[in-house]
């Protein structure tokens, strides 16, 4: 640990200058884009970042010798985030260790999606975590899906939402039929982890200081950020600041940390909003019937339950419901 | 009174001990102080990494030692330590090799000093810690530099002088020592290992041009392009590190001889080549024995040379071309295959047919395939075939390429 | 004797070729419904027909202009399919402009709306400005080329909300290379609804024609006068870079553009770039391509609470003055969503920048979507 946490407890505090800057090839609205720099303002200059391929790769593209990060920045592939972000700390622990570096406090950020992470590069990640490299963090960006090769499904693509992998068609009704894997709740379950959180973009200012808190924690540490997509999620490019919150809102996602083997829930929608009003507002969920949002619906309050207990008790609980058909409702998530 | 003497005063200690190749790799990662090394187990390379890590648990030297999840992993670790500035060392064998395809073909496009051992192994299916060339030939078209090892000694060697190339200024590319898995991994031979002082003279400190540290300003490494924008440029550079490396390689051997005292023709080690009719042509470990093959041939009465290439990648055509200039026809002994090429021959094979291709010899290629190993007469019976070949033009069959150990039918 | 350049391949002009500017996600159904439709009534027409969207600066983006082309063989020739149209010669005969913003900047960071045109071709613009209107800005905002040949307009999203119908309609008044009924065929064929057919003819008959000529030799006089970095074989720094990024930025064309990359020697070895310093952006590469709207901050209701510039994706408004940076912003409108004060009102690029009001700019629709691109 290395001493206490500065904490940002305005906008007004967040430093002006951008370390991911303006002149990229990014969509109108990209909540990846700005989870991006807002990770990036709050990590500071002395700070290298690696690039799992993926939206924030492609979009990023080198245009006539320009690049937007001005910080030192190097592409990884698809599946070599986790390893990516060890080589690289581990570099600097042996550069200073031997003198052949000036001792320095460097953070470490791997900003991968939800396919470099929680798929492809998941086996990577779990390693990544699993040493104790201080100010080695990774965060995963996750606008559910594989946005940048056109929308195919991922391993966090929500139950219900149509993709060019899995479509809502004739027959096949639902659209993506797996459920949203927790990425961060398997994060939490590795011994080595220091910090583990799960953000979006609102409320503002919780993601920077998630962030903040996750390179002080002295080891390894992972934030799971929602990050809306107005390509994917079939919105209008204004929208991705309403949906973090109405994602927080109706607790389809939940804002939590696990620190020093405690979770805390940092917040309780109360009351919460029905799941429709976010569902509603995404063009992925079009075909969905009343029912299906209301299977939905049902399974989340089922899953507040569990968050809920484990916000009373401060411990860590597979959260989903038991199994799909129990208590007499017909889950059929 | 009789003076016992004690063992070490009554003989004269050679310099050599006898040592196993993979010690002796992991020698010259010690004594070439590397900083980041990731490891993960694949026979037969591992006993390398084995020797590192105790190395590293007992103190000799100092470096981060990753176990990693993969080989696509360990790849990219090392990838990512040269982009900061550290020396890192990296190995696999067979299907590990391939399973860090990706991670270490992007190593050479971003032109990172890696050094990596390649056990080689055959690939599965079925599993097989036989040896075939196969492994590390996939890599043949990536930009990396690729040496073959014939003995512990010379693996200790090349991995010192791969350090040395690879972070050549005017090369920057990765470098992979192929040795042939267990006839050098786990086989001990005599071994010098040359003194820190002059490994520290001989290699000095890496400095990447453009170190991924924020002391060096924002630098930016690998985005994506629009590929009528800078594609061509881009691959350029890597064509011509490559072929800056010929001379960088040269003038290496020649520093490691002034240093360390053991010289190394750089590109090929020919054997009997002056007054040479057929010449036999292979790289790796078995030169030793198809060097017995040729002296038993050349006391029948027959010119028989052989020549080892030491370098794969840059495939050193020139001097091969000249070295082969005078003889009457060409053997290769060929560890690897390529399914459906050209005769249905071996990379070696239609590598040396190309390098050949201004003067053309006729050529045949002998394959030792599947990981079965050639017995001494296999080498006797492939020069016999070559000789009987210039002397008549004719091969038992009709045949350009021989599958020396197969039983059954060479169709 | 094999000739070099564009001049030897004669048999080009016997291909038509045709454009069509849109933008990310907005346009990309509409876009392709085109291209789909015109290469069906092309085969039609006895020619055979290719369409694609151009691929290599991965072109789907919300807001970010992108192209498809349609090309059509003759009946001596097959295709001939160049990722990139427009430095092989002067090929389009048509050029549809899917929103009347295009018009005011570049297309994309590459080519201008007028590269790689023929004189004589037809430029078809969805908008609900007069002719006169458009060919002002035409010959405001154009300055890529001197360039003559027909304006179509046509209000597209009247007839239909999917407004390839209406622009399909507007282009074959002027654009003879296949005819109306190919394409009302074509349509069938492809078993686009009955309601879709009518449309087109009704476009047909509504759509302006007008002749455009533009005249901007002074301008490419001028723009040839940038300067390209000198020639240098490393070490190469950031100045080295920053030294491109300026002409590039000057850069008006795709031919441009080209002119003024570096040659290999000039680029730093191992795929190396150089990003801004903190506190600037990225000189080299202005976005303000992708803006529909865009915000205009009112500072008497200002409160100053940061939260547009904490919220802007593109970090496009200064976090101490609240002023957007227009060279930047893509007007995604998330800044007036967050303004508690609503000090921030969305308006149109057009109305911006020319105080036109384009009533085509209000009816963006994301109703007609194609995904996989």
């Amino acid at each position: 640990m290395s001493g206490e946490v500065r904490l940002f407890r305005s906008v007004k505090e967040i430093p002006p200058e951008d370390y991911y800057t303006a002149g990229r090839r990014t969509c109108a609205g990209c909540g990846p884009a700005l989870a991006y720099r807002l990770v990036l303002k709050a990590a500071g200059p002395n700070t290298v970042v690696l690039g799992p391929t993926g939206c924030m790769y492609v979009a990023n593209a080198h245009q006539f010798l320009t690049s937007p990060y001005a910080l030192p920045w190097f592409h990884t592939q698809l599946g070599g985030g986790g390893a990516a972000g060890i080589g690289t700390a581990a570099a600097f622990r042996a550069l200073m260790t031997k003198r052949k570096r000036i001792p320095e406090e460097i953070n470490v950020v791997v900003f991968g999606g939800d396919g470099g992470f929680a798929d492809i590069g998941f086996a990577g990640l779990s390693m990544g975590v699993s040493y104790d490299y201080p100010r080695l963090l990774y965060v995963l960006y996750d606008n559910e899906s594989y946005a940048n090769t056109g929308i195919q499904a991922s391993s966090t693509t929500p139950w219900g939402a149509t993709t060019t992998f899995t479509p809502s068609g004739k027959v096949k009704r639902i659209g993506n039929e797996r459920l949203k894997k927790n990425v961060a709740l398997i994060m939490a379950a590795h011994p080595g982890v220091k910090y583990v959180a799960t953000a979006t973009l609102w409320p503002p200012l919780d993601l920077p200081n998630k962030v903040r808190k996750a390179l002080e924690s002295g080891g390894p540490s992972f934030i799971h950020v929602l990050t809306p997509c107005p390509k994917g999620w079939f919105t209008p490019p204004d929208l991705a600041v309403e949906l973090s919150r109405l994602a927080v809102e109706t607790g389809l996602w939940v804002l939590w940390e696990y620190e020093n083997g405690k979770f805390k829930l940092n917040y309780k929608p109360s009351p919460r909003k029905h799941v429709k009003q976010y569902l509603q507002l995404q063009g992925r969920f079009a075909h969905l019937t009343a029912d299906d949002i209301e299977v939905i619906e049902e399974r989340t309050k089922k899953e507040w339950e569990m968050w809920m207990e484990m916000e009373r008790t401060g411990r860590l609980i597979i959260p989903w419901p038991s199994s799909p058909g129990d208590s007499g409702d017909n889950m059929t998530l | 009174m009789k003076v016992v003497t004690r063992v070490s005063e009554a003989l004269q200690i050679p310099r050599k001990k006898p040592i196993t190749g993979a010690r002796a790799i992991a020698e010259a990662v010690k004594l070439a102080d590397v900083d980041v090394i990731a490891a993960y187990p694949i026979r037969p390379y591992t006993g390398i990494m084995n020797a590192l890590a105790e190395m590293i648990a007992n103190g000799e030297f100092m470096a981060e030692i990753i176990v990693a999840d993969s080989e696509h992993s360990q790849f990219e670790i090392a990838k990512h330590a040269s982009a900061v500035g550290a020396r890192t060392f990296v190995g696999s064998s067979g299907v590990g090799l391939a399973y860090a395809t990706e991670a270490i073909i992007v190593t050479a496009m971003d032109q990172l000093p890696v050094v990596a051992i390649a056990g080689c192994r055959a690939l599965d299916d079925p599993g097989n810690f036989g040896m075939e060339w196969n492994d590390v030939l996939l890599f043949r078209d990536s930009g990396w530099l690729i040496s073959w090892a014939k003995d512990p000694q010379e693996a200790l060697d090349m991995t010192l002088v791969a350090y040395r190339v690879a972070e050549d200024r005017r090369v920057m590319l990765p470098h992979f020592i192929a040795v042939d898995g267990a006839t050098i991994t786990h086989i001990a031979a005599p071994v010098d290992v040359p003194s820190k002082k002059d490994v520290t003279e001989f290699l000095p400190l890496y400095r990447p041009p453009y170190p991924l540290d924020p002391a060096y300003g924002p630098v930016t490494k690998a985005q994506h392009i629009a590929p009528s924008l800078i594609g061509p440029e881009q691959r350029k550079h890597v064509d011509v590190a490559m072929k800056r490396a010929r001379e960088v390689i040269v003038e290496a051997w020649k520093d490691y001889a002034n240093y360390v005292g053991r010289e190394y023709s750089p590109f090929i080690e020919a054997f009997h080549m002056d007054d040479a009719e057929v010449a036999l042509v292979t790289m790796g470990a078995y030169t030793i024995n198809a060097l017995h093959a040729v002296e038993k041939a050349r006391k029948d009465g027959v010119k028989a040379g052989l020549i080892r290439l030491r370098y794969f990648r840059p495939f050193p055509f020139w001097e091969l071309r000249k070295v082969l200039s005078s003889v009457e026809g060409v053997g290769v002994l060929d560890f690897s295959y390529s399914f459906g090429s050209p005769d249905s021959g071996g990379v070696l094979f239609n590598e040396v047919r190309a390098a050949m291709y201004e003067n053309p010899k006729p050529a045949l290629d002998f394959l030792f395939l599947g990981g079965r190993e050639p017995k001494p007469d296999d080498f006797v019976r492939a020069l016999k075939i070559l000789y009987e070949y210039v002397r008549t033009g004719k091969t038992p069959g009709n045949k350009r390429v021989f599958w020396l150990t197969l039983r059954g039918e060479d169709v | 004797m094999l000739k070099e350049g564009s001049s030897g391949l004669s048999y080009l002009e016997d291909l038509v070729w045709v454009v069509i500017h849109g933008r990310g996600v907005w346009h990309t159904g509409p876009a392709s419904l085109i291209a789909r439709t015109l290469a069906m009534a092309g085969m039609l027409a006895g020619r055979e027909s290719y369409y694609y969207m151009r691929y290599d600066d991965s072109p789907e983006r919300v807001n970010i202009p992108m192209m498809f082309y349609v090309v059509m063989g003759s009946p001596k020739v097959g295709v001939l399919l160049p990722e990139e149209v427009e430095p092989v010669g002067k090929l389009f005969s048509a050029v549809i402009v899917m929103d009347s913003v295009l018009l005011l900047k570049e297309t994309s960071q590459r080519a201008t709306l007028l590269d790689g045109v023929k004189n004589g071709a037809v430029i078809v613009v969805n908008t609900g400005l007069a002719p006169s209107q458009v060919a002002a800005l035409l010959r405001k905002y154009q300055l890529s080329r001197s360039w003559s040949g027909k304006l179509v307009t046509v209000s597209a999203s009247r007839y239909h909300n999917n407004i390839a119908f209406g622009l399909m309609g507007a282009l074959l008044k002027a654009w003879n290379i296949v005819s109306l009924d190919h394409v009302l065929n074509a349509l069938e064929v492809l078993n686009i609804d009955e309601g879709a057919r009518r449309v087109v003819a009704s476009a047909y008959r509504d759509a302006l024609v007008t002749e455009v000529r533009l005249d901007v030799e002074e301008v490419r006089r001028e723009r040839e006068k940038i300067e390209i970095p000198e020639f240098r074989a490393g070490p190469w720094d950031i100045e080295t870079y920053r030294k491109y990024q300026k002409a590039l930025s000057r850069a008006r064309s795709y031919e441009d553009r080209i002119r003024i990359m570096p040659r290999w020697e000039a680029i730093a070895p191992g795929l190396i770039e150089f990003g801004p310093r903190p506190g600037e952006k990225n000189l080299g590469f202005k976005t303000e391509f992708a803006r529909i709207e865009a915000p205009i901050v009112d500072k008497a209701k200002c409160v100053d609470c940061k939260l547009c510039s904490y919220y802007c994706p593109d970090g496009a408004i200064d976090f101490k003055s609240i002023e957007v940076d227009y060279e930047y912003c893509k007007g995604c409108g998330i800044c007036a969503r967050v303004c508690p004060a609503k000090a921030i009102r969305m308006v149109s690029e057009l109305e911006r920048v020319e105080g036109l009001e384009d009533p085509e700019l209000r009816k963006l629709s994301l109703a007609v979507r194609e995904y996989g691109y």
